[in-house]
């Protein structure tokens, strides 16, 4: 039976604490009654992945069973979550490619002929033709690519229509396909709270024109959290504009959970409580970190990106978006919902090798504090783990890196605008409008694999919250240059940085360490 | 980091035992089967009581009124009383049984027996054997599990019960909370309560030690007139009873029948958990023999 997330309090016989810092992890010592959040164990996946599948298709929630939604002579768009879930990446199969192949063999069953796959990937990145083969499958994949299966073109005019306001007057502009399909399915993975409902069609298949209404630093600022639906503006905004979208095309939402086994067996002590940690586990930490230290930079990148998790699927639900959504939530919160009392002075993340946008690439500056401040920091429901005027520790080298193929715009912004300041708004007013209009990023992002030339500012926007919410952020580990570009700190070890901190929360600061991944979702009362 | 810290840092983790040591709020919560109660019904047999009375009144009371010296004042609450009764005195020493089961007429000390802490007394078998025998314990639970059979059962086999109510040893000398199990036995099995008050004890032979100290410190030992629960009475008023009674007897050994019994019917009895001070003068307070509070003699 799995066990419940928790919150452990550091005494005499906690041993030494896993903390991930990019391609690397150590053991680190908290102070004696700093306070550690443990995420719940994984839960046990579903017997029979496709009966599950099977039984959301035939009986959905508040709709009719996909196979009378489809019929001979209709046009049918299938869209899906690209590369930035889950992660790490699932071992194959991945969990979209079994339900697109569900649906696609009702849809040949009832005669469907016009059938396109669209990768939601919004102002992400283009998918190669690699990845877009990892996520459907060989199958699917020889059927429908290059013609039916491709990547969403968020810059592509001819291919995007323009379908009214929101009652706040937002507009409402996504793919011309999926808009003018007689039946839009999303198959979706949720892998945390934030994910799914309106957000995938609404977000994943919008413009800049749709986009710009909610990634703001304003609406940002006033997500608290972006985990939590109701009380995030970011959520709110696409909400009403999937009831728009509503209005016009049938969505029909296939939306699946995970568990926890975010890592392969082989790096079992990763998700194991330590003092649990058997002969082998110890000796496996040893044995990977000394050669991780090891490694040149570039076969320790390779060997972090070609790790795959085993995933297990906890739920699959399918239907109307909203009910499905709420059903989803319940599995994701069922999964990584931790309990927590109070506020801390300090909170402690471990960042990670991987987000969401850089998969097989690059963790560059703005990405590692967008992890830290945007993914991490919003990691709770009813309010965030350390308080106001608190501060931020996190641990991850910063180096200063980048992919000139994926996030080319990320050069020129941590070269010519954070210089000029780290205010979300003065950067939103000052510079948004031309990197999101200019022409060689948006010929990049249409042609090449690049990310948006806006991408950089909403990421930046993702961190606006906890630089509104904390009095400090301090990177243990990071480099001095990049973490100083982006107007925080840099302390060379984790009793520096609390050392550093004590300017803000005094000498005797509590501490809270968020022990992520796998992700754990903090309910801070 | 060098391969050593990595080493050493894993080795704080490390267990030869392989079994994992959580941190404590990492213990996982168990709800237990009620333990198996360890079997003390033969040391209520005739050889045994036999034998009892033996070790006590040969052995036990020589060498109890050789080590310290006693006095034993209010033995008169048991004329015309009779059994059984509830003695419920405050602790904070091992010599407390002993004190009390070699002062007791000796008819008393016959049917008495003794609540002991099942995890202290009771976890190995020949120390379970060896207090059975010798003080008549039978075992109490102190971690919240339910109540046992055994002390009703006792009660009404006609065996008085000695119970300290603090359940466990006071750390400083200084009586603590008493819990309720005394007054809600007594209601249940409708017998009295005689409250005893001991002091000197904790000088005399304080946690960690196991010989009174040398020098024959002074130890007293305090019956009180039995307290009998009314019918409208809760059982935690009559809890509260008891420990005015006990705190009662110690005020009096401090001071003298009368003026205890006036600041009794006032409500200023002196608190007997002690003044509200810092531990160590609360420890000093406690570690001073009775002997020394009393006026040197003139002429000896």
């Amino acid at each position: 039976m799995s066990r419940p997330g928790f919150v452990l309090e550091v005494d005499e016989r906690t041993p030494p604490l896993l903390l991930h810092s990019g391609e690397s992890f150590r053991l680190q010592e908290f102070p004696l009654g700093s306070r550690v959040v443990y995420p719940p164990e994984s839960l046990p996946g579903v017997p029979d992945v496709d009966e599950e599948i099977e039984r959301a298709l035939l009986n959905p929630i508040d709709s009719e069973p996909l196979p009378s939604l489809l019929r001979p002579g209709m046009r049918l768009t299938i869209a899906f979550d690209d590369l930035s879930l889950p992660l790490p990446p699932m071992r194959k199969p991945d969990i979209r490619q079994r339900i697109i192949e569900h649906v696609l063999e009702y849809a040949a069953q009832a005669g469907v002929d016009d059938v396109q796959l669209i990768a939601a990937n919004a102002l992400h990145r283009r998918m190669t033709a690699d990845e877009l083969k990892a996520i459907v499958g060989e199958r699917v994949f020889r059927s429908f690519y290059p013609d039916n299966l491709v990547n969403f073109d968020a810059e592509d005019r001819a291919n995007l229509t323009h379908l009214g306001m929101t009652e706040q007057n937002e507009d409402v502009e996504i793919s011309k396909r999926a808009a003018e399909s007689d039946l839009l399915v999303y198959v979706n993975v949720n892998l945390v709270a934030m994910d799914g409902g309106w957000k995938s069609t609404a977000i994943g298949l919008a413009s800049y024109k749709s986009l710009r209404h909610h990634h703001n630093s304003h609406t940002m600022v006033h997500s608290r959290s972006f985990m939590d639906r109701h009380k995030s503006q970011l959520h709110s905004s696409a909400w009403r504009m999937g009831r728009v979208l509503g209005e016009h095309v049938k969505v029909f939402q296939i939306e699946t959970t995970l568990n926890n086994d975010a890592f392969p067996s082989q790096y079992g002590f990763l998700t194991k409580r330590e003092w649990e940690w058997s002969l082998r586990d110890q000796a496996t930490y040893l044995g990977a970190k000394r050669g991780l230290d090891l490694l040149p930079a570039k076969q320790r990148r390779r060997m972090f990106q070609a790790m795959e998790a085993p995933y297990q699927v906890t739920g699959v639900s399918a239907g109307a978006v909203e009910p499905v959504h709420e059903e989803t939530l319940a599995r994701v919160h069922r999964q990584q919902l931790v309990e927590v009392n109070g506020q801390s002075d300090v909170v402690v993340y471990g960042l990670p090798y991987l987000c969401p946008y850089n998969v097989n690439s690059v963790m560059n500056p703005i990405l590692a504090a967008c992890l830290g401040l945007g993914y991490f920091f919003n990691m709770y429901v009813g309010q965030p783990l350390v308080r106001q005027g608190g501060a931020v520790i996190l641990n991850h080298p910063v180096p200063w890196e980048f992919s000139t193929l994926h996030h080319p715009s990320y050069v020129d912004f941590f070269e010519e605008v954070l210089s000029v300041s780290t205010d979300p708004k003065v950067i939103e007013q000052k510079f948004e409008e031309q990197y999101a209009t200019d022409p060689w990023y948006i010929h990049l992002y249409r042609t090449s694999y690049a990310y948006h030339g806006v991408h950089p500012f909403y990421m930046w926007y993702w961190c606006a919250h906890a630089l509104d919410h904390v009095g400090d952020v301090i990177w243990v580990g990071g480099d001095r240059r990049a973490v100083a570009r982006m107007g925080m700190r840099s302390a060379s070890t984790f009793a520096d940085a609390l050392e550093m901190a004590s300017d803000t929360v005094g000498r005797s600061p509590s501490i809270t360490y968020m022990h992520s991944p796998p992700h754990a979702l903090a309910h801070v009362t | 980091m060098s391969l050593s810290n990595d080493v050493r840092q894993l080795a704080r983790g490390f267990r030869w035992s392989h079994r994992p040591l959580p941190p404590k709020s990492a213990e996982p919560h168990h709800t237990f089967p009620p333990p198996t109660e360890f079997p003390t019904d033969w040391a209520r047999s005739r050889p045994a009581r036999v034998a009892r009375e033996a070790i006590l009144r040969g052995g036990l009371a020589p060498v109890v009124r050789h080590e310290t010296t006693l006095r034993v004042e209010g033995l008169d609450v048991f004329d015309g009383l009779r059994g059984p009764v509830i003695f419920v005195a405050n602790h904070s020493s091992h010599l407390d049984t002993a004190l009390l089961l070699t002062t007791l007429p000796v008819e008393w000390q016959r049917r008495t027996a003794v609540g002991a802490a099942a995890d202290y007394f009771f976890d190995a078998w020949w120390r379970a054997v060896g207090s059975a025998l010798i003080f008549s314990t039978f075992p109490i639970e102190r971690g919240g599990v339910g109540l046992s059979e055994t002390p009703t059962r006792l009660l009404s086999e006609g065996w008085s019960l000695l119970i300290f109510p603090e359940g466990t040893r006071s750390p400083d000398g200084w009586t603590r909370r008493f819990r309720l199990g005394a007054p809600y036995l007594a209601a249940m099995a409708g017998v009295p309560v005689v409250p005893v008050g001991l002091v000197g004890s904790y000088a005399a032979m304080p946690r960690g030690r196991n010989w009174p100290k040398p020098g024959r410190p002074e130890v007293h030992v305090r019956y009180g007139r039995p307290l009998h629960k009314a019918h409208d009475e809760e059982t935690r008023a009559f809890g509260a009873r008891i420990n005015t009674a006990v705190a009662t007897l110690l005020d009096e050994d401090r001071s003298n029948w009368y003026g205890a019994r006036l600041r009794a019917a006032t409500g200023t009895t002196p608190a007997p958990s002690g003044p509200p001070v810092a531990n160590w003068r609360r420890v000093w307070e406690s570690s001073a023999s009775p002997t020394s509070r009393r006026r040197a003699k003139a002429w000896r």
